[in-house]
């Protein structure tokens, strides 16, 4: 337990001290949210929520690539695979978290009608999946750029694709999407129980992903042998 | 040759002639005192730091060699490809606890390769590693996390091991000073040069007391003083039982190992260095 709360807290420093990033992070879901501002007030919180999971995947595909070299030594050191993405995660999710809080407010101060815990669990779905799926790219992609064109690519669809169709339920905000329309339009209770059980679903799919990968990745290899000191 | 360098290279005569380190450290030290003191050239005052070692050795002879202990690594048949080209062809290389072993070789002929196949960090295509105790590894860059602080590494690296954090933190620092290095303070890792991050590098991979250290060129952006007491640890290590294989080109060194695996193409050089137990096509 030690080690998994030892890594989460350093995946949370070192993402505070790069103030930049940060900065870019809070930028990134307001310039979603003010665009959108004169016209329809729910695309406005649809917009915003997208931007609080793209920020959140932009973040951990860094934090996994930045990582990619330490890893290994770690595993040496004493750490088991999930310990290291299991910890990577959970900070990921506290920083999330902790660039919700600004975003959960605006629309209040705005003086928005909405549901607002349609609008905290919207943002903690887009939370949830948005570490795992930057973590997962991140895992996949060794390199920055593709990570990142990847990310941009799927965010793309996420914004342009029919919310109606079947293809929309494959992207993975599309949960976000869904509790979102229960928070501004009032909807039956029917889109918050969908979007909950997709957004639960796709987290756990995109956890167990990067599981998967980061066990074989990190996996003791069969060519070394150890004995105990003799 | 200035005073300092003379008393550098009196130190590392000296280290390299097994003279026990406390010794030699006192040794050092009275060098120093008298040359601050009386002032004058050290080489009228004392000669030629080579032959001051060999007269210190004669008259206070040296620690006796540690014998070596049991097998601590043992790397066996070790083939890698890459494509149709194959990098290492049966390389073979055993070490004993207190052992030094050298690996050399020209640039791309699989050095950091084999090291990394040793820490079962990549698979070969053939051959096995045997390894009894605790592995380190020191890769030759990287390796370290930018925005965390000094202390925050040896942390992270004590928390895989067990250990709290004040006990890390103070272990961490207390091996830094062994390479000269005063660690700890505010500063990111982004901000140290590139020999201090190297030494920060090294330092993680002694914390966790490996049993078998591997370490691939260590010392790239040392200082010469550094690089001096980078050896003395190796030699401390050793002489605490661990196995050591160290990456290097700097052939002058080789003479402070016990075993050489040169991974040289046989064609390339016509030669084998003492020790080679296999390696190359």
């Amino acid at each position: 337990m030690n080690r998994l709360v030892t890594v989460a807290e350093m995946t949370l420093r070192e993402l505070l001290r790069r103030r930049g990033v940060l900065l870019l992070l809070l930028l990134m879901p307001l310039t979603f949210y003010l665009i959108r501002r004169d016209a329809y007030l729910g695309q406005s919180v649809r917009s915003l929520l997208l931007g609080v999971g793209w920020a959140v995947s932009t973040a951990a595909l860094f934090a996994t690539t930045a990582a990619r070299e330490l890893e290994p030594r770690l595993r040496l050191a004493g750490y088991r695979p999930h310990h290291l993405y299991l910890g990577r995660m959970l900070g990921l999710w506290m920083v999330g978290l902790v660039i919700s809080v600004p975003f959960f407010l605006l629309p209040m101060v705005d003086g928005a009608n909405l549901r607002y815990g349609g609008l905290a669990a919207a943002l903690l779905c887009s939370v949830g999946v948005a570490a795992p799926f930057g973590m997962l790219i991140g895992a996949l992609l060794p390199r920055e750029l593709e990570g990142t064109l990847l990310l941009l690519t799927v965010v793309t669809v996420q914004m342009l694709i029919d919310p109606a169709g079947s293809g929309a339920k494959l992207t993975p905000f599309w949960s976000t999407r869904e509790i979102a329309t229960w928070a501004v339009d009032h909807t039956d209770q029917g889109y918050l129980a969908r979007g909950v059980l997709h957004g639960l679903a796709v987290t756990a799919l995109l956890a167990l992903g990067v599981a998967a990968v980061a066990n074989v990745r990190l996996r003791r290899r069969r060519h070394l042998r150890h004995l105990p000191v003799g | 040759m200035n005073v300092d360098d003379w008393l550098r290279t009196l130190a590392a005569e000296l280290h390299q002639r097994r003279v026990a380190a406390d010794a030699a450290r006192h040794v050092v030290a009275e060098a120093a005192t008298h040359l601050r003191e009386g002032g004058g050239d050290p080489w009228v005052v004392f000669g030629p730091p080579q032959q001051y070692a060999g007269a210190i050795v004669e008259s206070i002879g040296t620690a006796p060699g540690p014998r070596p202990g049991p097998v601590r690594l043992h790397a066996r048949g070790i083939t890698k490809r890459y494509g149709r080209r194959t990098v290492l062809h049966d390389a073979t290389l055993t070490v004993r606890a207190g052992q030094i072993a050298a690996v050399i070789g020209a640039n791309g002929c699989g050095k950091s390769t084999f090291l990394r196949i040793c820490a079962g960090l990549i698979s070969p295509d053939a051959g096995d590693v045997t390894v009894s105790g605790q592995l380190g590894y020191c890769p030759q860059s990287g390796g370290t996390a930018d925005f965390l602080l000094v202390d925050e590494h040896f942390v992270l690296v004590g928390a895989g091991q067990g250990v709290a954090r004040g006990p890390a933190r103070r272990a961490g620092r207390a091996a830094a000073r062994q390479l000269g290095w005063e660690a700890g303070g505010d500063e990111q890792a982004r901000h140290l040069s590139g020999g201090t991050r190297q030494k920060l590098n090294l330092t993680m991979s002694t914390l966790s007391q490996p049993d078998v250290l591997l370490l691939d060129e260590p010392y790239q952006g040392f200082d010469q003083g550094t690089y001096v007491n980078f050896w003395d640890q190796l030699g401390r290590l050793r002489d605490a039982g661990t196995a050591i294989v160290v990456v290097t080109h700097l052939l002058n060194q080789l003479d402070r190992v016990d075993t050489v695996l040169d991974l040289t193409p046989a064609q390339q050089t016509g030669r084998r260095a003492p020790g080679v137990q296999g390696g190359h096509p």
